[in-house]
């Protein structure tokens, strides 16, 4: 264990003083990845926002035969009425952009009105256009319209306005506020552990393997009395290491952006649900997942990056190793997708299904346990695999 | 000392080295690098291992110092079997190569304790040790510079005294001085010495014939894997039909 130390505290040093890997594993996830989620999250806000705000133009066309339309239409103050458009000309306005939609009346409209019968009225719009807002606007127009005619039938005719609304569906919702936001952003945070301790492990680990090539010092290792063995454990629990740094670092900068930079727009009964959540048991399980999985990033990035001659070729053979990643992360977020018995088998989705449950607080203990001993199986039979095959002479000396 | 005996190590050939080598790849499944080699370096005396690049020199040192195994015959170095004791083995050695690489953002003095803690050596071992070759070496003027920052010449030096800093009793040199400017080899050259007056058992392999001529005590040639010269340098030079090293080299080499 001594020589394992003595690599491990040397790699760690070696790491630490790795301007350009500190910047992309402590500054990334510090600074440049809270500063671009702000930067989505205003710039969502700011185009829902003005969506809401912009003004619709459009046409009635036919409206001589709806009185009362024009009034229900002015309500909306962000519809303006486009005057003096051509029946056959609205389609194409719309076709064209120069119109966002239009209202058509059909002559017989007033007459079916007044005899109590069914009338049609026809929304125009184009739903590839911004967010359907036309389409929304307008539909609220003509329910509004719709409701106007149909209350007053029904005072005319003096019957009880319940007669037409037999239901009164009343829904509760038994989730609590955490389960909802386990479930939102329990589906978010695996990737970005993912995301960051798979960075971390590929640049870290190329460096300690395939750079040692690069640089001719390997040789000078492999003729220290340090046994193979002890050279990939001291190497593979700084990658670990570092991975888990990582993560750690992605979790506090998020928790910061929340916490100041996004704080004042979050309801304060959320804000509470949040800081719960944020208690040692659920970061203490997170972390737990997070060991084996950062431990087999560690092996695998280390087995495929010894093979490489340089830098480069290893970043090149590790490529398909984030695509292999990234899918059970995807599939995690589907609907539908569950911890049970057997999706707690499959690692890296069992960490990404794992993470909700952890999170809204509703992990069933068997699945968890399952899930740890997979991910510490899966981490274990990779280092071993890693020692044996840093124990090939073809794996060091390929050329 | 470091016996060596029928020594033989095969590569696999693979189907890109077969493209390559177009009408000259060998038949069998396997190239031998090193085909039936045998010498001894004794203590006190340096052993030139001589051959032009692609001869098997690189891959019998690198079986020396139990980085490769022989695919048959064997190897003691200090009494110990490569192959069995190979951890034994690779704490009497001190191995250098003319590209081994440093820890560009280690200093020398961190170089150094790096390869004394991986040998084992204690805190008092290391400072006297320490102090013995970075005074002798002139390495204490730049013991804190990052390795970065320091000339070839200097990471030479640092070089040198990671590979001997556990004092050990044999060294191994594989073309130490490849690519290095007169004034670094003669640190190598001058180390060669000193490791030979101390008694120590140094091996050491060039392609150049004039440090052959001014360091060896014995000398073997290996050319495709083969040894085509063994024995002490004054049995190689009243044995020489050629004027100089060099053709009498090639004229050994070329006969074959």
């Amino acid at each position: 264990m001594g020589r394992t130390l003595v690599i491990a505290k040397k790699e760690m040093k070696d790491t630490l003083r790795d301007r350009r890997t500190m910047l992309l594993l402590v500054v990334f996830p510090m600074v440049v990845m809270p500063a671009l989620m702000l930067l989505i999250l205003r710039f969502t806000e700011r185009q829902a926002e003005s969506a809401d705000a912009e003004y619709v133009e459009i046409a009635l066309i036919g409206d001589e035969y709806a009185p009362g339309l024009r009034q229900a239409v002015a309500a909306d103050t962000q519809i303006v009425v486009v005057p003096g458009v051509r029946p056959d000309d609205v389609r194409n306005l719309i076709r064209r952009d120069s119109l966002d939609g239009a209202i058509v009346v059909p002559s017989d409209f007033q007459d079916r009105v007044d005899a109590d019968a069914q009338a049609s009225m026809m929304i125009l719009f184009q739903s590839s256009r911004s967010f359907d807002v036309t389409e929304r606007r307008l539909r609220d127009v003509v329910e509004a319209y719709d409701d106007e005619i149909v209350s007053g039938r029904i005072s005319r005719l003096a019957l009880d306005p319940d007669l037409f609304d037999a239901i009164d569906t009343q829904e509760v919702d038994l989730a609590t506020l955490q389960e909802v936001l386990g479930q939102q952003v329990g589906g978010f945070l695996p990737y970005l552990f993912v995301i960051f301790m798979l960075t971390a492990a590929m640049n870290v680990g190329i460096d300690l393997s395939a750079g040692e090539k690069e640089r001719g010092t390997l040789e000078t290792l492999l003729s220290s009395p340090a046994t193979r063995f002890e050279i990939v454990v001291g190497k593979f629990l700084v990658i670990s290491l570092v991975a888990i740094a990582s993560a750690f670092a992605a979790i506090v900068s998020i928790s910061l952006v929340v916490r100041f930079g996004i704080g004042e727009e979050i309801p304060p009964e959320i804000m509470e649900v949040i800081w719960s959540i944020l208690n040692v048991k659920v970061i203490a399980m997170l972390a737990t997942l997070l060991i084996p999985l950062a431990a087999f990033f560690a092996s695998a990035v280390l087995a495929i990056a010894i093979m490489a001659k340089s830098f480069k070729e290893a970043q090149g053979s590790l490529m398909p190793l984030m695509m292999v990643v990234i899918v059970p992360v995807l599939l995690g977020v589907l609907p539908g997708m569950e911890l049970n018995a057997r999706t707690a088998l499959v690692p890296i989705l069992n960490v990404s299904l794992a993470t909700k449950d952890v999170i809204s607080g509703t992990i069933n203990p068997l699945h968890l346990a399952i899930s740890y001993a997979s991910l510490f199986a899966l981490a274990g039979l990779s280092l071993w695999f890693c020692v044996k095959w840093f124990s090939r002479e073809e794996t060091l000396f390929r050329n | 000392m470091i016996r060596v005996t029928e020594l033989r190590k095969l590569f696999k050939v693979t189907r890109r080295m077969r493209k390559e080598l177009g009408a000259s790849a060998p038949e069998g499944d396997h190239i031998a690098a090193v085909d039936g080699v045998s010498f001894e370096c004794r203590p006190g005396r340096v052993f030139g291992l001589i051959g032009p690049n692609g001869a098997g020199k690189t891959t019998a040192l690198r079986m020396v110092a139990t980085m490769l195994k022989p695919s048959s015959g064997s190897i003691t170095v200090a009494g110990f079997d490569v192959v069995r004791e190979a951890q034994e083995v690779r704490s009497n050695i001190g191995f250098l190569t003319g590209n081994t690489g440093l820890y560009d953002r280690l200093t020398a003095t961190e170089m150094v304790r790096y390869h004394a803690d991986l040998h084992g050596m204690d805190e008092e071992q290391f400072e006297e040790r320490k102090r013995y070759l970075f005074a002798t070496l002139g390495m204490d003027g730049f013991a804190d510079r990052r390795i970065a920052r320091l000339s070839t010449g200097m990471r030479q030096k640092v070089s040198i005294a990671r590979t001997i800093i556990h004092d050990p009793p044999v060294i191994v040199f594989d073309e130490p001085t490849a690519g290095l400017d007169v004034m670094t080899s003669r640190a190598i050259v001058e180390l060669i010495r000193t490791s030979r007056d101390a008694g120590k058992t140094v091996l050491f392999s060039t392609h150049v014939m004039g440090e052959v001529k001014l360091l060896c005590d014995d000398i073997a040639i290996i050319h495709e894997g083969r040894l085509y010269f063994n024995g002490s340098k004054d049995e190689f030079e009243s044995q020489m039909t050629q004027g100089t090293y060099e053709d009498e080299f090639i004229h050994l080499v070329g006969e074959a």
